[in-house]
């Protein structure tokens, strides 16, 4: 199977190095504090953010700082075939505990002890890259939401097909087989606060995959700054300032 | 949510919207009274509708509507079935509402939103019944069927609320009749095994053997569409499609589902205060 043929081109027209289109909008659930749609290609991601709210179940309850929940859901017609357990299921349960420690990691809760913050995400349509979107429009849900947080996260997957490093992969490079990288960066602090990769990797080959996954989530950092400031803009606009 | 008195001044705003959050039936009788609701729609009026066909690319038909705020994602995903014994050669429809918990403050997650249930049998019961005595139903589920017999469609709709705020039943049902008619059947092939399978839609030129079922993708007849709308009756006021605030604390809801031939096909009034006729008709 060619994941990349002789030319250097992808099996959906880009080049090893080159992300898929980046879509965002704010504000998109009227009810929510903070919401936002990203889109990465064809994977489509909804995120809504309630919250510092009344803690919902008091023994969870923690007096320094804020708890911290999210939820991660497919509806069933968001793959290829129909799914028939939404929620759940081990690979929600287990994106949404990693969305959740890598937000829990960049907001400063000990701002709001004894309150709640809610990101709910859903995915709209599936195309590989979910759990990077996901982090992405959290972000965005977030400060949409005005909640204090050290840095924005971003987050890219890049994978090693066919010897060349790819970034960004689409579901069909995804099923391949192959290696998965994602990393999700704070960038102004460049720190690295997500790292997961499934499959065998030589280490060398690892830095590399690695570095070019970083560097796509510095291009959907200034993707996310830039949107945001449009944002502003728009409140200060309707604000009549 | 803008401030009933023109006057820019920030400290009688923050004094109408605590009013608003204190006293909330107080706030909507005083603009009762001048025949007009908080966000300026006059008693009789709905919010604005759009309506987008085929907003998810991987389901067979698709559609979101937008009533005022409360959004709604419909989608269809078609499998072939055997049909049953007593009804050889007609199809099924499943249908099924979510409310997750993105779309409003007070659905939590693991335990369902209190309309959410009560909303799709709403549906389900517009969508998929079957008169016996006058032929009135939206969707002959005889269109539904492949092979007499022994093969048919499965129509799985499954709706999603994004955004709740009011008229629930009205925006799904909205969606769901779009999402339908945006429905194309998706191709199907005989397999080596005698059995049919649904063909994606590219066919590469080597791959023959397998000849399509039905050639062409058509399309499901509707026979009429309903519509519906929803209004909340508060002592001797109706109220045409209410946002969400409103729902909360007028007495009582009244849904009225009426199709392309504007016959009556439901009425709904679950409980709440008793109303004379006259104005229930109204």
């Amino acid at each position: 199977m060619e994941y990349v043929n002789p030319e250097g081109i992808r099996e959906d027209g880009r080049r090893p190095l080159e992300m898929r289109h980046l879509h965002a909008e704010i504000g998109t659930v009227a009810r929510a504090d903070g919401s936002a749609v990203f889109e990465m290609g064809n994977t489509k991601v909804i995120a809504a953010v309630y919250g510092p709210r009344e803690v919902q179940n008091r023994s969870q309850q923690l007096n320094d700082q804020a708890l911290v929940r999210c939820e991660y859901t497919m509806p069933n017609f968001s793959t290829g075939d129909r799914m028939r357990k939404p929620k759940g299921d081990r690979r929600s349960t287990e994106i949404s505990l990693v969305i959740r420690q890598t937000m829990e990691a960049c907001i400063l809760t000990h701002l709001m002890p004894r309150s709640q913050i809610d990101i709910y995400v859903q995915v709209l349509s599936a195309d590989g890259g979910t759990r990077s979107a996901c982090i992405n429009a959290a972000t965005l849900a977030l400060a949409d939401a005005g909640i204090p947080m050290r840095d924005l996260v971003t987050s890219c997957s890049a994978g090693y097909l066919n010897s060349t490093p790819l970034l960004d992969l689409s579901y069909f490079e995804d099923s391949a087989g192959g290696p998965d990288v994602t990393v999700g960066i704070l960038p102004k602090l460049d720190k690295v606060t997500l790292l997961q990769m499934d499959a065998r990797l030589p280490i060398d080959i690892f830095e590399i995959v690695v570095q070019l996954a970083t560097e796509g989530c510095k291009a959907v950092a200034n993707y996310i700054h830039e949107v945001l400031l449009e944002n502003t803009k728009q409140l200060e606009y309707r604000r009549g300032l | 949510m803008s401030p009933m008195n023109g006057s820019g001044d920030l400290s009688s705003e923050m004094e109408v919207d605590a009013f608003r959050h204190l006293f909330p039936l107080r706030f909507h009788e005083r603009h009762l009274l001048e025949s007009i609701r908080p966000d300026g729609r006059p008693l009789g009026r709905a919010r604005d509708t759009t309506l987008a066909l085929g907003a998810v690319a991987s389901a067979d038909g698709s559609a979101l509507a937008k009533i005022g705020c409360t959004t709604m994602l419909a989608a269809i995903k078609m499998e072939v079935m055997t049909p049953t014994v007593e009804s050889p050669d007609e199809g099924c429809i499943a249908v099924e509402f979510h409310m997750p918990p993105i779309c409003s403050p007070i659905v939590r997650p693991g335990r369902p939103a209190e309309v959410a249930p009560v909303v799709s049998k709403q549906l389900s019961d517009t969508i998929l019944r079957q008169v016996v005595v006058t032929f009135s139903g939206m969707i002959d589920l005889k269109d539904l069927s492949l092979v007499s017999g022994k093969a048919a469609w499965m129509a799985y709709l499954d709706i999603y609320c994004l955004d709740a705020d009011g008229a629930l039943f009205d925006t799904a049902l909205l969606s769901a009749v779009a999402a339908f008619c945006h429905l194309k059947f998706p191709m199907v092939s005989l397999n080596d095994d005698g059995r049919l399978v649904v063909v994606s839609g590219e066919s590469k030129g080597g791959k023959s053997g397998k000849e399509a079922v039905n050639k062409e993708q058509r399309k499901l007849n509707l026979i009429s569409i309903p519509f519906s709308l929803t209004c909340t009756l508060h002592k001797n006021y109706i109220l045409a499609d209410p946002t969400a605030e409103e729902e909360s604390i007028m007495e009582t809801l009244v849904t009225v589902v009426l199709d392309s031939s504007l016959r009556l096909v439901s009425f709904y009034k679950p409980g709440g205060p008793v109303l004379a006729f006259t104005s229930a008709v109204m």
